[in-house]
């Protein structure tokens, strides 16, 4: 029983005779009872991907493993996997009791053993006064309850679901995040879902596999990819405001070794002496907003003008300028600065990362880690 | 007719105003213009609908016929002629019930028929375009015209019965118009051709209309292609069908020129519809009266058989915003 649950070989999906390539040959790997976020912008093939996985669309190439058996050719329907929709394509015709017994019913289940199914999962997911509800007359969070439910009185080897949280009101979503969190502990189920929202990721996810442009660009657990983030990209897509990301190159001066670029010019710490390319080589210098300092003028560091102070909360985003590039920072609320005032950043040696210039990845991380491009 | 609908200025939602009691004077004030725009409508709608509509239900009233002088001189005899209708005039019974025989006859088989083409319409296939024109064509030709045309090939000699002829070998083609039983068939038939793209328009938007997300959930829930039909996407499209059947079911009620052309009622009275037994009412035997009362009687079957049909779909389509 320790084979994964699903495992996405080569998997690749194109269209119109391979003018478009949707999925380009992504690999992934889900264990029994883990709970895997597929996060990408719209368009990065997750979709698709989801799709492939339950049956909808056939791959172009490549191989999907339920169990350690090949599904490719099976029906959706054969295939043991529940998927709720993101607009949760109830049957508002139906009642509640009727959504939940679909599956049962068409599986030819006996009638004593379709309600006790549809009793339990109406009581796990306290849709129990609601049974005789016709769902047309449900709300959104009920009727997301109702597609879960649909899906889990089958028990189905892997519950796939596409944004889940998109279509439900901040309310709404909080509990809900909690509630799947819970069914999750409750009944241990493999859990895919589908989101372009980060935060829905980092908070429902073990691991979480980026996508973009039909990559899986880094699949690791969720801190990894907000602490090391393996490609450019992810550090981009990932964490809110986004990790400044400049262009530059690399100086060797003997054994010191710095980042330099029009406007920037940072020393490196000796860990990257091995693994930064040599003199003159292209990189892209990442560093989380959260992570730079603002002092006065007059400390060591990069000298800029502040151009725009964001408050949120707590917190404040400040932009600030420095020739003709910003970087983001994130200071408490209390230390803001005023917009226009001239401040140096002090950028922490231990926070910097560095990215190859040609390939776009980590260089900090052995490519074994990356994902495959 | 009901009567329609007054559409008061107020419904029309107004942007935010400054204070409460000047948007009530405008308002009132907006109502008061929005009343004397709508007077002249109101007034031609009053004389054209209301009034004849009126005179018809006096008239039914009494034993008013236009060989014996005015309406204003007819005696008033109260509900006699209803009486006379309902409870002697088996002729009118009869042609009542044909009537509905004919509806349920032809609405069926242009539901069946329309449902059918409507799915197959729903795949891609050659010359898909041109096919949905021809299929539409039909509809758009006046009925006087599909009565004559279809009287034409069901002639004793004519293109049909020269086809069966020629199939079946000489002798097996009947005499169309001769026998009861085969003249309402050429009824059905006619208003089948007639009045099955109607059906096949509104079904194919209907199942177009479908969302798709419920059918895919449905799959993967393990359910067969027919299974999804029967189970999720006819149970959807129900309100439209319902609809469709509404709209021709008042139709058909009023049947009358492709019959007229055809049989003009006959043999005997076997094809005669309800609107037939009025018109020779009025028009062969002068009794407007008798024929108002049972215009009046046909009308009011009709609301009841509206009001009948809408019921199991009434809600979801009053509804169905929320």
């Amino acid at each position: 029983m320790t084979q994964p649950k699903l495992e996405l070989v080569a998997l690749r999906k194109e269209y119109d005779g391979g003018d478009v390539v949707a999925v380009d040959g992504i690999d992934l790997t889900v264990e029994r009872g883990e709970t895997v976020a597929l996060l990408g912008p719209s368009g990065c093939g997750k979709s698709t991907t989801l799709n492939m996985i339950v049956g909808l669309e056939e791959p172009t190439a490549g191989d999907i493993h339920i169990d350690g058996r090949s599904v490719i050719g099976l029906a959706p329907g054969k295939r043991n996997i529940g998927l709720v929709f993101q607009d949760y394509a109830v049957f508002t015709h139906m009642t509640v009791a009727k959504n939940l017994s679909f599956g049962l019913e068409i599986g030819g289940l006996p009638r004593s053993e379709i309600t006790r199914r549809v009793g339990e999962a109406a009581e796990l997911l306290g849709l129990s006064s609601l049974l005789k509800e016709k769902a047309a007359y449900l709300g959104g969070s009920q009727l997301q309850r109702v597609a879960i439910g649909r899906t889990l009185v089958t028990q189905p080897a892997i519950l796939l679901l596409d944004e889940p949280l998109s279509n439900l009101e901040a309310e709404a979503r909080q509990a809900m995040r909690r509630e799947l969190r819970r069914l999750q502990g409750k009944i241990g189920l493999t859990i895919i879902y589908v989101t372009h929202d980060q935060t829905e990721a980092l908070s429902l996810a073990d691991r979480i596999a980026v996508m973009s442009a039909g990559k899986i660009r880094q699949y690791d657990r969720t801190s990894t990819v907000y602490g090391d983030p393996a490609h450019v990209f992810v550090a981009g897509f990932i964490g809110s405001p986004s990790m400044n990301l400049v262009r530059g190159e690399i100086r060797r001066d003997g054994p010191a070794i710095s980042f330099i670029s029009d406007q920037l010019q940072v020393p490196l710490p000796s860990r990257f002496a091995g693994v930064a390319p040599g003199h003159g080589e292209p990189v892209i210098f990442g560093i989380r907003p959260e992570n730079i300092m603002i002092t006065r003028p007059g400390h060591p560091g990069v000298t800029g003008i502040v151009s725009s102070v964001e408050p949120r909360g707590p917190e404040a985003i400040v932009t600030v300028r420095s020739g003709n590039k910003s970087l983001d920072v994130v200071v408490p609320a209390a230390d803001r600065p005023a917009r226009g005032d001239e401040v140096v950043l002090r950028i922490p040696a231990d926070h910097i990362v560095l990215f190859s210039g040609e390939t776009d990845r980590n260089l900090s991380l052995s490519p074994i880690l990356g994902a495959a491009a | 007719m009901t009567a329609h609908s007054d559409i008061a200025p107020s419904d029309v939602s107004l942007p935010a105003a400054p204070s409460k009691d000047a948007v009530k004077k405008r308002g009132t004030r907006r109502k008061a213009l929005g009343r004397t725009l709508l007077l002249p409508g109101q007034l031609i709608s009053l004389f054209v609908l209301v009034v004849p509509l009126l005179v018809a239900f006096y008239m039914s009233f009494t034993d008013w016929s236009p060989t014996r002088g005015a309406l204003s001189s007819a005696q008033f005899i109260g509900l006699f002629n209803y009486e006379e209708l309902l409870v002697y005039d088996t002729r009118f019974v009869e042609a009542v019930l044909r009537t509905l025989v004919f509806g349920v006859v032809c609405l069926s088989l242009e539901f069946l028929i329309g449902l059918g083409l409507a799915v197959l319409f729903l795949r891609r296939f050659r010359g898909k375009a041109l096919l949905f024109s021809m299929l539409l064509t039909p509809m758009m030709v006046l009925p006087v015209v599909v009565g004559y045309t279809f009287w034409m090939l069901f002639q004793s000699n004519g293109p049909i019965n020269q086809l069966i002829e020629l199939t079946l070998g000489a002798g097996a083609a009947p005499d169309w118009f001769k026998s009861a039983i085969s003249a309402q068939i050429t009824v059905v038939v006619t208003e089948v051709w007639h009045w099955t793209p109607l059906f096949f328009l509104i079904l194919l938007s209907g199942l177009n209309a479908v969302p798709e997300n419920p059918v895919r959930a449905a799959v993967i829930l393990g359910a067969n292609p027919r299974q999804v039909f029967w189970r999720v996407v006819l149970p959807m499209l129900l309100p439209v069908i319902v609809i469709a059947f509404v709209i021709r079911a008042m139709e058909i009620i009023k049947l009358f020129d492709e019959v007229f052309m055809l049989t003009r009622g006959g043999p005997g009275s076997s094809t005669e519809t309800i609107s037939l037994y009025i018109y020779k009412l009025a028009f062969n035997d002068f009794q407007l009266a008798y024929g108002a009362a049972a215009a009046f009687l046909v009308l009011i079957g009709t609301l009841g058989l509206v009001h009948l049909l809408l019921t199991p779909v009434r809600n979801q389509l009053l509804e169905a915003r929320g």
